[in-house]
């Protein structure tokens, strides 16, 4: 979670459509932006592509929950089977791993399933309860309806107020506002 | 951002085709001398006969699979099936060299199927050739397992398999030289076609492979074995397929239509299989230890005990852990080369789990896994019987153009893609 702070949190250009935010965008990357984000009100691949999309640790966590659930289940039918309550079933071995497979795989799914949700909210920060960027009143009206946004971030060691101002104006944005922390 | 890309004017196979032709036909002759060698050093041919059934499946799964997954491609729709359609239907043409393969199947017939080598069971019992078990499954299943019926039922399914083949091929044809006012039409036509032929194809091979591979072991059913083989069908087919684009990737006019997203598309769909796959092999062989049937479970201890454990082991890795693992990572899948050998690899382990299929159902091998210069012939005939295949499909990979052209999909597929990370 980001700590409470104080200032700008970045520029925002408001764009009618999504060819002029692309432009933008892939603009602002060449010119060695990279805090910045697009923010559209459907998924714009073009956008993600522009402003240098990268993998992230999803499939990482993924996968370590789903080795997690196999071992989890299949540690746990045996402990069962052979320590805690040792049945004999038609005469097999304690320990018949062919019959601890199903659940053990059922487990690594459903571990996976949950790790891909629960970690993919936790590395993109949901779900968060704030955003700088609601602050900005075309933001709140646009962003989910029909306007196509681009934020330049105050982190970047390229900002400075009036020159990324001036930047983004030169794209012919319906507007460009400073947000507030 | 790019703008689309437009199809070269040739669409023919590169020229490396008929470079692929030559060295299958030259590791042919190879393995086919390999194979007589070792007959030799074996003092019997007995393997050879064993080792030209897992030659046989694997061309026929080839083939045949080849004509299925058409048949999906064409109800489902897709970009990927417009990337793979030349390539199947090359692969389908193929079938003449299927049927002659079966054909020699066939005249070995009483060396592979005590059903066959046996006509009156209980004379053969009497002289201590078969057990009671046998004896009595030779009478029982006598109606659907005899001679005659091996025949009729092959020359009904390659009928089959051939009207398809020529149907699906033929209208293809006609379907590019006809203009896109009538692509609609196709499509329903295809669709019509090969809805009904999935089916078909499902009970034709079902019966094809009890007839060819399960009743080698005459005591043994289980219902599964026609899915078992229709999804390894699947395996293979799509291993082949895809390393064929890869390969033909190289050069136009499939350099120009293949794009990460088909490819990596592709290998999803790989991975679907090899899961499936290990999920039926699997389900099989939970039912029948948990039953734990004197009918049934024979058969697994024929390829469990006596070392065949460590084949059985290694089909699992093989078949499933290495293709599984290696195709989890989205950059293998969407690295061109690394995909390839993941393809190759996945047509190797068939071959294997074959192996592991044929040769317990000997009784000189059940449970007995043991080495001798014949069990090599296991390497030697497949290697020969699909090398000559291959041959025969790199031909045909050549005599049509690689892409069809009235399709809706080709516009999209010359689009620029997007990113992928």
């Amino acid at each position: 979670m980001a700590l409470p702070r104080e200032g700008i949190y970045g520029l925002l250009a408001e764009f009618e459509t999504p060819t002029e935010l692309v432009i933008a965008a892939k603009a602002a990357h060449d010119a060695g932006w990279r805090r910045l984000d697009c923010y559209s009100p459907y998924p714009l691949e073009e956008a993600a592509e522009v402003i240098g999309f990268h993998r992230n640790r999803v499939p990482l966590v993924t996968l370590i929950g789903g080795l997690m659930g196999l071992c989890a289940m299949f540690s746990l039918e045996t402990w069962i089977s052979t320590l805690a309550y040792p049945l004999n079933i038609a005469g097999r071995p304690t320990y018949s791993w062919p019959a601890f497979i199903v659940p053990a795989y059922e487990w690594t799914i459903l571990f996976a399933g949950l790790s891909a949700a629960f970690g993919m909210l936790a590395l993109n920060g949901l779900p968060s309860l704030y955003h700088p960027l609601f602050n900005a009143p075309s933001f709140r009206n646009g962003a989910t309806v029909d306007k196509f946004f681009l934020c330049l971030e105050a982190t970047d060691p390229k900002f400075d107020a009036s020159e990324a101002k001036a930047f983004l104006e030169g794209f012919h944005p319906n507007s460009v506002v400073e947000v507030e922390y | 951002m790019g703008h689309a890309k437009t199809l070269p004017a040739d669409l023919s196979a590169p020229g490396f085709v008929r470079g692929w032709q030559a060295r299958s036909l030259v590791v042919a002759v190879l393995f086919t001398v390999t194979a007589v060698v070792l007959a030799t050093l074996d003092h019997s041919a007995e393997h050879i006969y064993r080792a030209w059934v897992v030659g046989l499946m694997m061309c026929f799964g080839f083939s045949v699979g080849g004509l299925a997954l058409l048949m999906v491609q064409h109800v489902t729709g897709g970009k990927w099936g417009l990337l793979l359609r030349r390539p199947l239907e090359a692969m389908t043409r193929t079938l003449p060299l299927v049927f002659v393969y079966w054909i020699v199947t066939g005249l070995w017939m009483k060396k592979l199927f005590l059903w066959a080598r046996f006509s009156d069971a209980a004379a053969a019992l009497k002289a201590g050739l078969i057990n009671e078990t046998e004896a009595h499954a030779i009478e029982w299943k006598r109606p659907m397992l005899n001679p005659e019926a091996f025949w009729i039922v092959g020359l009904i399914c390659f009928a089959i398999w051939a009207f398809y083949t020529w149907k699906l091929n033929s209208w293809s044809l006609q379907r590019d030289a006809d203009g896109p006012s009538t692509t609609a039409y196709w499509i329903r036509k295809f669709d019509n076609l090969s809805g009904f032929g999935i089916v078909v194809y499902a009970l034709t091979m079902t019966a094809a492979v009890i007839y060819w591979v399960m009743s080698m072991d005459v005591t043994w059913y289980s219902s599964v074995y026609g899915l078992l083989f229709l999804v390894g069908e699947g395996y293979q087919v799509l291993a082949l397929a895809v390393l064929t684009a890869l390969s033909l990737s190289k050069a136009e006019p499939i350099k120009t239509i293949l794009r990460k997203t088909e490819q990596y598309d592709l290998g999803k769909f790989m991975m679907a299989f090899v899961m499936l796959n290990i999920y039926l092999a699997f389900s099989q062989f939970l039912i029948i230890w948990s039953g734990n049937l004197p009918e049934e479970i024979v058969w697994y201890m024929n390829r469990i005990n006596g070392h065949w454990g460590i084949i059985i082991t290694l089909d699992f890795i093989f078949h499933w852990l290495i293709p599984f693992s290696l195709l989890l990572s989205r950059d293998i899948k969407t690295n061109k080369k690394r995909l390839m050998r993941v393809a190759q690899w996945m047509i190797f382990a068939k071959a294997f789990d074959l192996f592991w299929l044929v040769e317990p159902n000997f009784k000189d091998a059940a449970g007995n896994l043991h080495f001798s210069w014949g069990i090599l012939e296991y390497i030697a005939v497949p290697v020969a019987m699909v090398s000559l295949w291959v041959a025969y499909y790199s031909w045909q990979l050549t005599r049509r153009p690689l892409v069809q052209t009235n399709d809706p999909h080709l516009a999209e597929i010359l689009e620029p893609e997007h990113a992928h990370a």
